[in-house]
């Protein structure tokens, strides 16, 4: 009875790790892309959000965004509003994006000085933000099926066990030639990224510099970005991250975008 | 005048006194100090403005009310230092309307540099159409009421005394001569609207900000901002020549009706607005009217594209005014049509903006061509360098053709 009750045990034991084993075979780079993709983040957040850009010569612009984003029902709606540099104050940007493949965002901004809330085309993914060594690429959601990805590996980064995963983009055009993603096993976030340009030359790298659970989401606070290239580099700081917080749907609005923060 | 510019200055003073002891209670002051020098290309290299600005926007807010107060200080080397408010408003903010009174700047429309619907806010023309947006928008005391619903907005504006355009000044280079046989008198007797409620304006508006299609559709009931000269003349019967001419401005009420849009089309933006303008005066040159002035209702509209090409912002704008009903006797033309363009670009991290603008004039092949490159020096410093170039001899622009000039602008803002 001992010996079969044992034989039993075994046996599930064997299943149990012959799964776990089959189940790691299995995770390709697209999934492991796909995870990072539909990690949760919240039905809506806000944040102060500081970019830092610092030149070779350590000259450092500061730019200060309170930013508010929300998911709808097939759309995603964000409003920033820039409360630094001087120049800028009081200037907001509202875009909405939708999970319709192939269809564009539609994105507004307000100038104080015209008094205007303006319809502008939607930047073009491989521009710049602000200046920064961001394109609007890096900061949104890329979707998976935009590369092709390949499990290169898995090593520790920083203490963390992770995937290493190649980014190959279908189209040929793209600004990058290839990324190389190290992604946290059980947390899904990229924790660094290398960025190769055209000519398969490294271009810049992406920290993850400080990550944190709120409300039982993964949330990334802090990154740099450093392009190798031109030595320069943009620090990336959230601060008063609130989610689920219960944004007003109204928020996201023309009112809002020409009262600002009031 | 002077009085009121005491005034003035005490309460700006005043106000940067309570700055200092309202910080803790979150009053917000940002502003900025601003030089603008320009010289003539006419030959004798003239100043045609040497101005320094200190512009200060007050702003506190506290749960469902706000104020707004924005003095500025222009001070001339060759004019009166000038103070005034171009904005001093309260709000009030209720769970679908917003209420605003006092002096403010309302802007409607899509497009740009263009006055077809944005005609709530009369122009300040002192310097032409060269100062920024925000200064070339004369603030009025107006009562404003938003009702929102969703994406839609219910406005109505009610003005309670007309403010004009203002106009240059006697010895200004921009303040034109109006062309008369003999010399004019002038009788300024009718120029003023006097304030009272029947002589007040009101506007309403509805507009919607979709994913499809943003628009507004508006009207009004207004006094025209630019006074229309009628001509009495005296004919000596002696001799049947020209003895007297009286010219009286007059500002004639106006009704309008008009609308706008703008969508995106692919990575284009396209905009488009337009206006029926009711009971307009125009200069006539008919015999038969007493006053050399004639009633006729007008159409002002245009078409324009925005695009992104290589980094390069393009935009290009079509402008078309249409005088109903029009006879050969009206001074103006049946059709007179503009074009706007716009070409920009952001350099070195976008610290480095260089911007191509032009008006062209069809009807008199003129043009007004401005270009600019600004660097921002440091956050908030920004050094401007910038011409104005008028072509032709005729026409909205080409009657300025002598003010050609060069200029800096040199702007901190904090």
């Amino acid at each position: 009875m001992v010996i079969k009750k044992t034989c039993i045990v075994i046996i599930a034991i064997s299943i149990a790790a012959a799964t776990s084993i089959l189940a790691q075979e299995e995770i390709t780079g697209l999934k492991i892309i796909e995870n990072v993709y539909n990690r949760p983040t919240g039905k809506d957040v806000q944040a102060d959000l500081t970019m830092s850009l610092i030149n070779s010569r350590g000259d450092q612009r500061v730019r200060e965004i309170k930013q508010f984003s929300k998911d709808f029902d097939k759309m995603e709606k964000k409003i920033m509003f820039f409360i630094s540099p001087a120049d800028v104050r009081n200037t907001s940007f509202m875009s909405w994006s939708y999970d319709e493949e192939g269809k564009d965002d539609d994105q507004w901004i307000y100038l104080p000085a015209l008094k205007k809330v303006k319809r502008i085309s939607s930047d073009s993914k491989s521009d710049y933000f602000m200046g920064s060594d961001f394109t609007y690429d890096d900061l949104g959601d890329r979707h998976p099926t935009e590369d092709l990805h390949k499990l290169l590996r898995e090593e520790d980064v920083n203490g963390e066990a992770c995937y290493v995963v190649e980014s190959i983009p279908e189209d040929e055009d793209y600004m990058y030639s290839k990324t190389v993603t190290w992604i946290i096993k059980d947390k899904w976030i990229g924790l660094k990224k290398e960025f190769f340009d055209e000519d398969d030359e490294l271009l810049k790298v992406l920290a993850v510099k400080k990550y944190e659970k709120i409300n039982e989401y993964w949330i990334i606070l802090h990154t740099e970005m450093h392009n190798i290239q031109r030595d320069h580099t943009t620090k990336m700081e959230q601060k008063n991250v609130e989610i689920d917080g219960g944004i007003a749907d109204n928020k996201f609005t023309e009112r809002m975008m020409r009262r600002g923060l009031k | 005048m002077k009085c009121k510019n005491r005034a003035i200055t005490w309460l700006f003073l005043s106000m940067t006194l309570i700055t200092a002891n309202l910080s803790a209670q979150s009053l917000e002051m940002t502003g900025y100090a601003r030089n603008y020098t320009g010289v003539l290309l006419n030959g004798d290299n003239e100043y045609s403005i040497v101005q320094n600005t200190f512009d200060l926007k007050f702003e506190h807010s506290k749960g469902k009310v706000a104020f707004k107060a924005n003095p500025y200080l222009y001070h001339y080397i060759d004019r009166d230092l000038e103070i005034g408010l171009r904005e001093a408003y309260l709000d009030i903010y209720f769970d679908s309307i917003d209420i605003r009174m006092g002096k403010q700047q309302i802007i409607w429309g899509k497009g740009d540099g263009v006055f077809i619907t944005d005609i709530v806010s009369p122009k300040d023309l002192r310097e032409f159409l060269l100062p920024d947006f925000d200064e070339i928008r004369t603030g009025i005391t107006a009562l404003k009421a938003d009702y929102y619903l969703g994406d839609n907005t219910f406005e109505v504006v009610w003005i309670p005394v007309f403010t004009p355009t203002q106009m240059p000044g006697e010895n200004s280079m921009w303040r034109l001569t109006p062309d008369f046989p003999i010399q004019p008198t002038f009788n300024y007797s009718q120029k003023e609207i006097k304030g009272n409620l029947e002589n007040s304006e009101i506007f309403i508006r509805y507009s919607a900000l979709t994913s499809l299609v943003d628009f507004e559709i508006m009207g009004g009931y207004m006094w025209d901002d630019d006074p229309i000269m009628h001509v009495t003349k005296a004919v000596d019967p002696n001799t049947h020549q020209l003895s007297s001419l009286i010219v009286t401005p007059r500002h004639h009420r106006l009704s309008l009706a008009g609308g706008s849009f703008s969508a995106t089309l692919g990575g284009f933006v396209v905009r488009g607005e337009g206006a029926y303008y009711g009971g307009k005066y125009f200069s006539s040159n008919d015999p038969s009217l007493a006053d050399g002035v004639v009633e006729k209702d007008y159409l002002h509209y245009l078409l324009g594209v925005d695009y992104a090409l290589w980094d390069i912002r393009l935009s290009a704008q079509f402008i078309q005014q249409t005088i109903l009903d029009h006879d050969d006797q009206i001074a103006n033309d049946e059709f007179e049509s503009t074009m706007t363009f716009l070409a920009g670009k952001d350099f070195l991290r976008e610290t480095l903006h260089v911007e191509l603008f032009s008006y062209i004039g069809l009807n008199n092949e003129d043009a007004l061509i401005r270009p600019k490159i600004t660097y921002d020096l440091a956050d908030g410093f920004e050094i401007l360098l910038g011409a104005n170039v008028f072509v032709g001899h005729e026409g909205n622009f080409g009657q300025y053709n002598d003010n050609d000039m060069i200029y800096s602008k040199v702007k901190y803002s904090f």
